[in-house]
């Protein structure tokens, strides 16, 4: 791809999400298609940095832990203390980063299904901290969490306050889409890195890496932190939306979906996670009059997608072209 | 294109074509249509309680329908149920509110847990819908909130009535608490903790709690046990889990009462804990046969033979649907204004086709909420025995 | 402390096989069967129509559970996992496959038995109680027993079988037991079998004492899991030793942190995570990557 190619195709892609959908949606008015495409975004955040731990050759199922994590900062702040959620969004990213250092040293030793396995059990026992927690308020969540209010700056208005909107949707679809962009825009550009390509040689052979001087502890730490940090932000967002957090907000199924979104989309692409997400949220949704037969109609669409496409939704665009871009042959 | 991707590629698309189709819409009838939405839980181990209550409303639906459909202002309407399945998951259960005022929907039924009706009113509240919770939070009913209407009796207004009647009747003194570690049955074990002391119980355990997904509870139970309680309260304990709890307590050797304050279904209990299960204390609406109606009588009748098997939940899942038609049909503007629904429930009042005598449907919650936001359905407290359940006593909720 | 010890033995006995499976199509595929509770619950239901709704024997019930869920297992492992296997990328990927292959039951076991708590009539009545020091019903003591006769049967089954001596080659090195003249598509499909089969008796087995739900599969997946790791995963004798300790560590934890209340899951579940930091590869596991 050329320069000049690459740069229309962003500016196409970005058109489309920020201009393209909202008018689209304003001609159909089917309103609740940004609620819908606002999750999808909100997930494929928190399935990046997912997907950023499988660069590094982890399977993740503890994403649920920090995006937990991350509703309650940003509730807390902003319910107990009055901070606004546009300053709580931030430090909740790097609340649970920092959280992450301190559960990633000990457990990013491990591998394979062990390290898939403690993460699993952390995103419980986040749950079950949640409702022990003093400050959570337990059992009863935290709920009422006002709007996000306005940003301004010498008197200028750069957000409006969400509660004077006479409609929140649209205002939180954009808030979510730029995270999103700015999110894989990152992830782009970290995995096209140095870094990037040190983490690629992280995934292929731990060993082969630190005999050649790479510094692997620091290395999976770093990828653990931005995943973790991407996971607080998914969540601090989702509870700003839905005005509550419980501490069943994100449970073992979340992390569990997050994990099966980058399967999805495919192990080998930076765009996989956003995409599996869209598959695997917007399917299930798009069938909800099926009733009864939901589930199963889905589940057989899932079964026979991986039979079709076993390495990723992704890899039917790039199958020759995007060998190279794959991790691992 | 070489076979391989025309492979992939055609299943690509019969996986779009697929999940397309759950998007084509239902049939029109000759009548107008009244669209009444679900939002709740119809999979995964809590799908017993959602599922009842799409069943009831179904099957309600379907009976109207039969009938010729129901007369509201100068229009009939035939009754159209949307459900959407959120998956015990909050934030699902927004989508699914989201789906529903799409769909031009304001009243829906639902959803069936804590965090998935707080995290549904900010969108109810924006689209004008008003929304039926099985959930107890007081904040969902109390000023400013007035959306959300409770559609069963809450545990606070059904467990101090039971444990007064244990008191004073059975002698019971010692009250153990057990509940699985999850926000709705925490909430509600807090509830009840707070009543017994009131009555002036000795609570002997109160933090005792379970995983949900526990299938043993000889573990759980021993340690609670030893506290030697009269009544052993399983807060907010889910349908699939009463038995066992029940079994496991009565083969370790526990006499005392066992009581819960939400609704069960006696097939589960005769099931899974056979005659252990005898003298088992719960909640329900119309459940008992001294005191269904005929027209209760049919509504089981048809349950049964459209979806095989009645469930005993639904003895006070079938309110909800009838609570609102009806008071639709007492002022219908509210069809598209629920400002008109709201003015309404503090006046309405008709009679309930599901009890004998002259019981009325009418909003009550004065007490608890400060505001008529929740629906008046028999507080039947009854006791399991061989198959069935007994009325112990009945209470109304002011 | 009696009871405390013999609930955790009981509960140990009925996890560790349900471990089994799990472990057993992991070493051989490097596959993390979302799917097994699932393969449990459908063995509960089995159980339930034929011993529970038709009447007939249990031991009858059980077979037909064992049969059914090889047979289950068997086509699992040839249409879906052995296709994906074979032209994926990262083996990794096969657990989009297992989790979907366990929505797709999940839905399946929902519309055929509905949603609601089954269980059948005991099969023994009565209770053992030894001066309330020690409490256990009969029924329990017996599945107890059968539990502990299955994976006896299973270790020497795979100890001195011909079949089983293959499995164990194939799950030590699949090229090397290839190379042997080990049929190696043959026997995963087998060995798969054998794995969704113990899954089926255990649910089968269970049904009699706490019933089956259409809705805790992927719980029950989930604490398997658990055990696995605890004991390392891939190694049959790590699955049986975890199984064991996670019975005891609840029977035990819940009694010992009685006093703390509320927050004694979350001590079980933060203790296991300082262990799994400790010991990466579980108990006995092989220190794989």
């Amino acid at each position: 791809m050329t320069r000049t190619t690459k740069i229309v195709g962003v500016g196409a892609v970005l058109a489309i999400l920020l201009v393209g959908i909202p008018a689209l949606i304003n001609i159909s008015g089917r309103w609740d298609l940004y609620y819908t495409l606002t999750s999808v975004a909100l997930l494929s955040i928190a399935s990046g940095g997912v997907w950023l731990t499988f660069y590094i050759g982890r399977i993740n199922i503890g994403q649920g832990a920090y995006a937990l994590m991350g509703g309650y900062v940003s509730a807390i702040l902003v319910v107990k203390y009055g901070v606004s959620f546009w300053l709580t969004l931030p430090i909740a990213g790097l609340f649970c980063g920092a959280v992450s250092v301190l559960i990633g040293i000990p457990i990013l030793r491990l591998r394979g299904v062990y390290f898939a396995m403690i993460t699993l059990v952390l995103t419980e026992v986040a749950r079950l901290s949640m409702l022990a927690l003093p400050i959570t308020n337990g059992a009863k969540g935290i709920t009422n969490i006002p709007l996000p209010g306005a940003v301004e700056v010498f008197g200028l208005t750069l957000i409006p306050d969400f509660a004077t909107l006479s409609n929140a949707k649209p205002a939180f679809y954009y808030l979510s889409i730029v995270l999103m962009i700015l999110c894989f825009a990152g992830l782009y550009r970290l995995v096209n890195s140095r870094l990037g390509k040190l983490c690629r040689s992280l995934q292929q052979n731990e060993e082969l890496a630190s005999s050649i001087g790479v510094n692997i502890a620091y290395l999976r730490v770093v990828a653990y932190v931005i995943s973790s940090f991407l996971g607080g932000i998914g969540g601090a967002t989702f509870a700003a939306i839905s005005q509550s957090v419980y501490p069943s907000s994100f449970t073992i199924a979340d992390s569990i979906n997050f994990m099966l979104n980058c399967f999805l989309g495919g192990l080998g692409y930076v765009f996989g996670p956003m995409l599996g997400t869209l598959v695997l949220y917007f399917g299930w949704d798009l069938l909800f009059q099926t009733g009864e037969f939901q589930l199963l109609i889905f589940s057989t669409v899932l079964i026979a997608l991986i039979l079709a496409l076993p390495n990723g939704l992704l890899s039917l665009r790039f199958s020759k072209a995007g060998k190279e871009s794959v991790g691992r042959e | 294109m070489n076979k391989r991707n025309f492979l992939k590629s055609s299943a690509a698309a019969l996986a779009i074509s697929a999940l397309s189709l759950g998007a084509a819409g239902g049939a029109l009838a000759a009548n107008k249509v009244l669209k009444i939405g679900f939002v709740g839980v119809t999979s995964g181990p809590a799908a017993a309680w959602g599922t009842s209550n799409v069943r009831s409303m179904q099957t309600r639906a379907a009976w109207i329908n039969e009938i010729g459909g129901v007369k509201i202002g100068g229009d009939t309407y035939d009754i159209e149920i949307v459900t959407f399945d959120d998956q015990k998951d909050p934030k699902r259960a927004i989508a699914g509110m989201e789906k529903m005022a799409q769909e031009g929907i304001h009243y829906v039924v639902g959803p069936n847990v804590d965090d998935g009706a707080a995290a549904v009113r900010p969108v109810a509240e924006s689209n004008g819908i008003m929304y039926f919770p099985y959930a107890f939070p007081k904040s969902l009913y109390q000023k400013p909130a007035s959306n959300a209407v409770l559609g069963m009796i809450a545990n606070y207004q059904s467990g101090p009535a039971i444990y007064k009647f244990l008191r004073d009747k059975k002698g019971v003194k010692k009250v153990a608490f057990i509940a699985a570690n999850e926000s709705d049955p925490l909430s509600q074990r807090d509830g009840g903790v707070a009543a017994a002391n009131a009555l002036g119980l000795e609570v002997v355990a109160d933090k005792d709690t379970y995983q949900n997904d526990t299938r043993d509870f000889v573990p759980v139970l021993t340690p609670v046990l030893r506290s030697k309680p009269d009544l052993l309260v399983l807060s907010g304990v889910a349908p699939g889990n009463a038995p066992l709890l029940i079994r496991s307590a009565r083969e370790l050797g526990y006499t005392g009462f066992i009581s819960t304050e939400t609704a069960q279904d006696a097939k589960v209990l005769e099931e899974g804990a056979g005659d252990l299960a005898n003298g088992f204390i719960s909640v329900g609406g119309a459940s008992t046969p001294e005191i269904r109606s005929k027209a209760m009588e049919e509504f089981i009748d048809r349950y049964t033979k459209m979806f095989g098997e009645y469930n005993d939940e639904s003895n006070t899942k079938v309110y909800a649907l009838e609570y609102i038609i009806e008071t639709l049909k007492m002022n219908p503007k509210g069809i598209d204004d629920i400002g008109e629904f709201k003015k309404t429930m503090d006046n309405f009042s008709a009679p309930n086709p599901y009890m004998k005598g002259d019981a009325t449907l009418k909003y009550v919650g004065m007490t608890s909420f400060g505001q008529k936001r929740q629906v008046a359905v028999p507080m039947v407290v009854n006791e399991y025995r061989d198959g069935k359940f007994d009325t112990l006593f009945i209470a109304e909720v002011d | 402390m009696e009871q405390v010890l013999a609930n955790g033995l009981y509960l140990g006995a009925q996890y560790a096989l349900i471990a089994l499976g799990l472990t057993l199509i992991f070493a051989l595929m490097n596959v993390l069967n979302f799917a097994h509770g699932q393969l449990y619950v459908l063995g509960g239901f089995v159980t339930y129509t034929i011993y529970g709704q038709l009447e007939m024997p249990f031991v009858a019930a059980l077979f037909a559970a064992a049969v059914t869920l090889a047979l289950v297992g068997g086509l699992m492992e040839r249409f879906l996992f052995r296709t994906v296997l074979k032209r994926s990328v990262r083996e990794e990927s096969t657990m989009l496959l297992a989790a979907g292959t366990a929505f797709f039951l999940d839905a399946i076991i929902l519309l055929i038995f509905g949603e609601k708590q089954r269980g059948v009539p005991k099969i023994v009545d009565g209770v053992f109680n030894w001066d309330f020091r020690l409490i256990m019903p009969y029924d329990r003591i017996l599945i107890g027993f059968l539990a502990i006769f299955a994976i006896a049967a299973f270790v020497l089954y795979m100890q001195y079988s011909k079949t089983g001596r293959a499995l164990r080659a194939l799950a030590q090195d699949r090229v090397a037991a290839q190379l042997m003249g080990v049929n190696v598509d043959r026997y995963s499909m087998i060995g798969f079998a054998l794995g969704a089969m113990l899954a089926g008796v255990v649910g089968g087995l269970l049904v009699t004492i706490t019933g089956v739900n259409s809705g805790i599969g992927g719980p029950i997946s989930i604490k398997a899991f658990m055990m696995v790791m605890i004991g390392g995963a891939g190694v049959i004798s790590g699955a049986i030793a975890g199984g064991f300790i996670l019975g005891m560590l609840e029977s035990v934890g819940l009694s010992v942190l009685h006093s703390y209340g509320d927050i004694t899951y979350l001590m079980i579940f933060a203790s296991l995570m300082v262990f799994l930091s400790i010991r990466p590869q579980g108990l006995m596991g092989k220190p794989w990557g």
